[in-house]
This record gives structure tokens, sequence and C-alpha cells, in this order.
């Protein structure tokens, strides 16, 4: 069982809209990094208005924090959150065997989705005033196959794919001891060990994936996250890095 | 297009021109083929009795940040420059430009709107990360620069508040 981190608050919610919208009303009053857990959302979201629907049992939890630095550097916590989801299924599991992280921050667990994470951030001029995580994990069902892309990776739960049933308060925990780690390694020494631990546990480097943006896309051998946390592919006509987009294998 | 064959791009053009000077050239242009729909035209001319060397950069939609990056060391198209024009709001990072807070949604701006200082503008998103761009000062929205789905690059201006 893990500790709870010092200097987290949180914040447990029995309902509400989506704890993005919760990040985003406390956002101008927030004293440290505060964690929000919502046993139910009636509006969860994913990326671009996608709804995120979660039946009870799941997690659906938003960390709003105040990052320092530029817009560039909070968006690098999208890999910082993906490890500590992972850790944390694989404190609550007792097991890595099947896990892996699909640029730049989804959880898989035997090829299926897991979990997804949406960063929100806003600024003023250059810099970053606020950063909301939100992350939802399939604790208990998979609620999502009737709204899926085509070629969306398909979901899965973690009951489902291991029998474990964790509730969303234990997974906090972990998730929040797990994150407070990797973050404390990202202040200290920067994107480089976040980096070569995520390389670690990422699904399909080496082979040829797919990555869509906005009506371009581009197919290649996943060879590398750089250092600026961009998705590196070697295509036909060379290397290609890429800020933005939907992964497919 | 990437960080790095960006800063190749201003890299190459900052050389054009000082072959321009080194040589006593007064024009010249090149076309630069980086793949199938991907490439760079760069036209650098010099007015001989002027001591700077003025750069114009004429670039298809797919090199359009070298433009704005690049127009610094151009006088003479300076004015017609949104990067140099004192309402522009730059891109704060490298990404791909929302001009809806979803598709279907309205716009987040228009053009002729007034806005109040830290509306959101635009969306520009990197590593799922959506970055919410808000008006620098109140004003009214004078020119969106960018397209919806658009990819930009640091410092690429955006839209322009007056």
């Amino acid at each position: 069982m893990s500790d709870w981190p010092e200097g987290y608050a949180k914040r447990v919610l029995a309902e509400v809209d989506s704890t993005l919208d919760e990040a985003k009303r406390i956002a101008p009053d927030l004293a440290g990094p505060e964690w929000i857990l919502a046993l139910s959302q009636t509006k969860g979201r994913g990326r671009r208005g996608r709804d995120w629907k979660d039946p009870k049992g799941n997690f659906a939890g938003t960390l709003v924090m105040r990052p320092e630095g530029d817009p560039e550097q909070a968006a690098l916590r999208s890999f910082v959150t993906a490890l500590a989801v992972y850790d944390a299924c694989a404190e609550v599991t007792g097991r890595t065997e099947g896990l892996a992280l699909k640029w730049p921050n989804d959880v898989l667990l035997n090829g299926g989705k897991l979990a997804g994470i949406l960063l929100e951030s806003s600024g003023k001029g250059m810099a970053v005033t606020h950063l909301s995580i939100g992350i939802g994990v399939n604790l208990m069902e998979t609620p999502m196959k009737e709204w899926l892309e085509p070629g969306a990776v398909w979901p899965v739960s973690l009951m489902g794919e291991t029998g474990v049933q964790v509730a969303p308060e234990d997974f906090l925990n972990a998730l929040a001891a797990a994150f407070a780690r990797y973050e404390t390694q990202f202040r200290t020494y920067g994107f480089e060990p976040i980096r070569t631990a995520w390389l670690a546990r990422a699904a399909k480097l080496g082979e040829v994936i797919t990555a869509r943006t906005a009506g371009r896309e581009t197919t290649g051998t996943f060879e590398d996250v750089d250092s600026a946390g961009n998705l590196v592919l070697k295509t036909a006509k060379g290397r290609v890095s890429i800020p933005a987009a939907d992964v497919f294998f | 297009m990437t960080n790095k064959s960006h800063e190749a791009d201003v890299a190459f053009i900052k050389a054009l021109a000082e072959l321009l000077r080194a040589n006593d050239l007064t024009e010249l242009q090149v076309k630069r083929e980086y793949g199938e729909d991907d490439s760079l035209d760069v036209s650098v001319s010099r007015q001989v009795a002027a001591m700077a060397a003025p750069v114009q950069v004429v670039a298809p939609a797919a090199a359009a940040p070298v433009a704005a990056a690049a127009a610094p060391a151009a006088a003479p198209a300076a004015a017609e420059d949104p990067a140099s024009h004192p309402g522009a709001v730059p891109s704060p990072m490298v990404g791909t430009v929302y001009l809806q807070a979803e598709p279907g949604a309205p716009s987040f701006i228009s053009v002729g709107q007034q806005v109040s200082e830290g509306d959101t503008l635009l969306i520009v998103e990197a590593m799922k990360t959506m970055n919410h761009i808000p008006a620098p000062k109140a004003g009214t929205v004078k020119r969106i620069l960018v397209e919806d789905g658009a990819a930009v690059e640091f410092g690429t201006p955006l839209v322009i508040v007056e």
C-alpha cells in the first residue's frame, strides 16, 4: 500500500460533470497540486470532445497543478503521467506482464487500451499558469466499444484481463505515489530519465506504425522519442518527428 | 514540419543571404525538394544601393512558418510580416492548431470579435496536451493567421489582437 505523497492535496467527489472541468473551477485558487477523484462522472471528456464514458468502478481523476516552465515542458507531463499509470497498474496487480505504453500516453494491457490521459494547460504569454492532467482507467469495465474510432485500439479492463478488482480510491493512492516519484525525477533531472523509462515500456518500438494528425498521415518505423517528446518515425522520405498525432498500429 | 527542419531552413536561408552578400549578387533563387508535396522555394534579393540584404521567402504552405521566422532580416517586407506586428500572439510551442474546443463546436474567435484578456483564442496541441492560448490583452481580433489543423512552430504568429 502506497503512502499518500507529501505536498499533494486530495478531493474525492461522489459525482461531478468531469474532473477536468472541476479542475478548471478550482485552478484559480489552487494552493498546490491537487488530485480530484470522481466516483461518477456525468460528462467525461476525451480528446477533441470525444465522450469518455466511465461506468461506476472505473477510475476517473484529474491532477491539477501549477507547473514551472513553458508549455513544451508542461506537455512532457504526458510521459510522466503515462509512466505513473503504468506503475500504479503494476503495483495493484502485482505484474507488469502485458503492460505497455503507446505514444504519447496511452496505457495498453495485452494489446488493448486500458487507460487514456488528456492534458489541458492554459497560460499567460509564453508561460503556463496551470496544467490539468485527466486520467481514465478501465478498472472494472470496458465502456468505449460503441464509439471507437476506426482502427482504434480495442478497450480492455484491468478486471477483465487480470481478474484483479481494485477500488478507484485504492488506485488513486498507488497512482499519486507513482506520479510524485516520477515528477520529482522530472524536476530534478529533466526529461531524459523519463524518456528512457518510457522507451523501456514502449509498444511497437522498431515496428511500423501510423501517426494521424488533422488530415495528415505518416507511416514509418517507430525509431525513437526525441528529447522534446516528439514521436520519431523513419519513413521512405527520411526521419520525421511528430509533436501531435493519434497513433495506430 | 519539425523544429529541426525549421532550424535547418532558417540556416539555409541565412547561408543564401550570406552568399549573395559575399559574391555581390543581386538575386538568387533556389528550389529545394524534400519529397512529394514538400519543397521550399527561396528567393533572396539585394538592392545594391542598400547596405542590408533584404531576404524574401516565397514558400508553399508546408514551409510557411519559415517565412515568419526569416522575415526579421527583411526590412522592406516587415510591414507585411504578421510576426512583427505588435498585436501578434505567437505560439508558445510546436504543435497542431485547433480553432474550436471540439469538432463541430463554434470557433473560439472570429475576425472583428472583441476579446477580454485571458479569453481562449485557440488551442495548440502537442503530446495530447491541449494548450489554451489566451488573449494577452483586451481588444479586437484583427486577423486569424492559422488554419484549423495547421502545424505550427515555436513563435509562429497565430492571431493579431489590437
